[in-house]
């Protein structure tokens, strides 16, 4: 374990592969999560008995409890319950997943509570039915309001996805870890490894920035 | 023809309409005038089946607003102009007012964007219609908003209290507007606090009080020191309004 | 199925982490309250050189996951001849880390203070310390409240990430708990509801406080 061998080109093909393991399970997770969030949301919304509130309820945990402890009970809890097999990898998405729902369900219950409901009878006046004022009406206006908020989110899960990690996963922080304990120079290795979540948070960012320019324009045309 | 009968609306254990009787024949102007509270607002949006009636009927040309799927022919029918316009903040002008047509009435988009741009014509707007509702003033918005509602070809036109967040300068501007759709052939009912106005466009003049039609007459009658006036609750209200 | 009655035995394994838990949030609540004030005051500051650092600081920890600062500093601090254990590392990377969101939230606070407020205090000769001490932090403070709660509530959970530095809080007992009773299932299920009871109170007191420092808003 305490080698000191000097780094080698091979850990570059590691760090480029932990990078790959971390951005996948941060998309996959993002973009399962964000659906489920939207359709968390909208069973509120639409107020759905008993599912509406049993879903709010568990978001309730899932944001007020570790994601490293929601790891532990998904990788080691669920299989010893079920007596089933769960890879890292699976328990990682699985986990990620239900907790961006989760706040990604506020954001959806926010944004769409943002917007005025007297618009929303105006259009019923005219006609139209829910499903065309959920999609002219409701969707890009909420979309507007939850952008910024989403790109906050997706900030956040982007570096509680260091988490899986721990159940041994190869992400970039496991990486890290590795190339770590062989080489000895954390003060190498970890501020690379940090730089790296630095450089996708950024990237994020500017990302976030771009489409909300775009989905905002009636916001920035009127100098709001 | 709009066919009311025995119309009740709580809100709760508030009842806000008790026993509406009223029949609206084409072409007709109506004027609803009442103080607030009277349940003029909720009479218009019982129409529009905005509001869920409690019991009692509503019938426009031949079809009931209570079912859901004869209420989308109504709303075809009747389009409104609301107090406070509004508007689809994220949309254009020009796209607020071809919206429904487009996605309802199936529209070709050409020709909807065409007659928005008449419509805009019409009201002195003919340069907004790439506008967005927060960039136009109080008056503007409003007019935007009784194109969206004429877009639709609409049979009945409901005006709620549509000057009632507007300053003086700029309800003259509506009203002007509204006086010449009046004459026009449309049949419009309007709920409104606008005495004058009520008096210049209406063929008849309904007065609510406390969920009940006090009166219902023909404007000329109305006004009249021995029709409406002649009862204290309307001579009130009217030198309370005109007092103002 | 789910049987918590095997946890009970393992109950004092459980109140040990809990003690640790509760030690190493109170230390770095205090820490990185007292590290995000005094960047929050750089941000705010004359100095081109402060604000800068401020700056750099907020968005550095702010982007970079706590696991791997954590690992940089569990390694990393012996390198340099720091020799201080896992619970020290824990309080003080937490301190840091979180400082950073403290000192986001107490600028936000400081920068909603009314300027009218601070001019009328100038005018009446206070220093620049005095009017800071006597009514710019005060006023900050008492609408920084809530969202300084939602910072430190999120600070306890985090410190469930010391469990990878090997210490023995909360979850590493129960890490501990799991695999000598076998039943993982019931003794992380038990401790997602223990973190999360702790901060709906936690929520709960924030929000009593804040509605007691906002007593005088309470008349407009």
């Amino acid at each position: 374990m305490y080698g000191e061998q000097g780094f080698t080109a091979y850990d570059f093909v590691l760090w480029a592969e932990g990078l790959g393991v971390s951005v996948g399970i941060f998309l996959a997770s993002s973009v399962f999560g964000l659906a489920i969030g939207i359709l968390i949301g909208l069973t509120r919304y639409y107020k759905v008995p008993v599912l509406g509130k049993l879903l709010m309820m568990i978001s309730e945990f899932l944001k007020n409890s570790p994601v490293l402890v929601q790891l532990f009970l998904v990788y080691f809890g669920i299989p010893a319950l079920l007596e089933i097999d769960i890879t890292p990898i699976q328990a990682a998405i699985i986990t990620l997943t239900g907790n961006t729902a989760a706040f990604g369900a506020v954001i959806v219950i926010s944004s769409v509570e943002a917007i005025d409901t007297k618009q929303l009878e105006a259009a019923r006046s005219f006609a139209m039915d829910e499903w065309l004022i959920l999609k002219k009406i409701i969707y890009p206006q909420s979309v507007a309001i939850a952008i910024p908020l989403v790109v906050g989110l997706a900030i956040n899960q982007l570096q509680v996805t260091s988490l899986i990690s721990v159940i041994g996963v190869v992400d970039l922080t496991r990486v890290g870890d590795i190339v770590n304990q062989r080489t000895f120079e954390p003060f190498i290795v970890w501020p690379i490894i940090g730089g790296t979540y630095f450089i996708l948070a950024k990237l994020l960012g500017l990302l976030g920035a771009r489409l909300e320019k775009k989905f905002s324009a009636y916001r920035y045309q009127a100098g709001i | 023809m709009i066919e009311i009968d025995k119309l009740c609306k709580n809100f709760g254990d508030l009842e806000v309409l008790k026993g509406i009787d009223l029949t609206i024949r084409p072409g007709e102007v109506m004027s609803i005038l009442g103080g607030s509270g009277s349940g003029k607002s909720t009479l218009l949006r019982c129409i529009n089946g905005l509001e869920e009636i409690t019991s009692g009927k509503i019938i426009v040309d031949g079809l009931d607003v209570s079912r859901k799927s004869e209420l989308r022919e109504v709303r075809k029918k009747c389009s409104m102009v609301f107090q406070q316009f509004d508007l689809y903040p994220h949309l254009t002008v020009s796209e607020n007012i071809t919206l429904a047509p487009i996605s309802v009435l199936d529209l070709e988009k050409s020709e909807a964007e065409k007659k928005a741009e008449e419509l805009l014509e019409s009201v002195g707007l003919t340069d907004r219609s790439h506008y967005y509702p927060a960039q136009l003033s109080g008056g503007q918005k409003q007019r935007v908003g009784i194109c969206r509602a004429l877009a639709m070809s609409p049979d009945y036109l409901l005006l709620d209290e549509v000057t009632s967040s507007l300053d003086p300068e700029m309800t003259a501007e509506v009203l002007d507007i509204l006086k010449k759709l009046a004459g026009q052939g449309i049949t419009m009912i309007s709920v409104t606090h606008e005495i004058e106005f009520a008096r210049e466009i209406s063929d008849r003049i309904v007065f609510l009080d406390d969920g009940k039609i006090l009166n219902d007459l023909p404007t000329s009658e109305f006004f009249d020191e021995n029709g409406g006036l002649s009862d204290p609750r309307i001579a009130k209200f009217l030198s309370k309004m005109s007092g103002r | 199925m789910l049987d918590l009655s095997s946890m009970s035995e393992h109950m004092p394994a459980f109140i040990d982490g809990f003690i640790i838990t509760a030690e190493v949030s109170i230390i770095s609540i205090l820490g990185s309250f007292l590290i995000g004030l005094v960047f929050a005051l750089m941000r705010v500051s004359d100095n081109h050189i402060f604000r800068t650092i401020s700056y750099w600081y907020v968005d550095l920890f702010r982007n970079i996951p706590f696991i791997v600062l954590i690992f940089f500093a569990y390694y990393g601090l012996p390198e340099v001849g720091v020799y201080i254990d896992a619970f020290w590392t824990g309080c003080l990377t937490l301190s840091v880390a979180v400082g950073a969101y403290a000192a986001e939230t107490i600028r936000a606070g400081i920068l909603n203070v009314d300027k009218g407020i601070i001019e009328a205090a100038k005018s009446f000769g206070f220093s620049k310390l005095k009017i800071y001490r006597k009514i710019i932090l005060p006023i900050a403070l008492t609408t920084s409240v809530r969202p300084l709660g939602s910072v430190f509530i999120n600070l306890i959970l985090t410190t469930s990430i010391l469990s990878a530095i090997t210490l023995g809080e909360l979850t590493g007992a129960s890490k501990i708990i799991a695999s000598t009773t076998f039943r993982p299932f019931e003794v992380y299920v038990f401790l997602v509801f223990f973190y999360g009871i702790l901060t709906f109170a936690l929520s709960g007191v924030i929000a009593i406080w804040h509605r007691h420092l906002n007593k005088y808003n309470e008349a407009n």
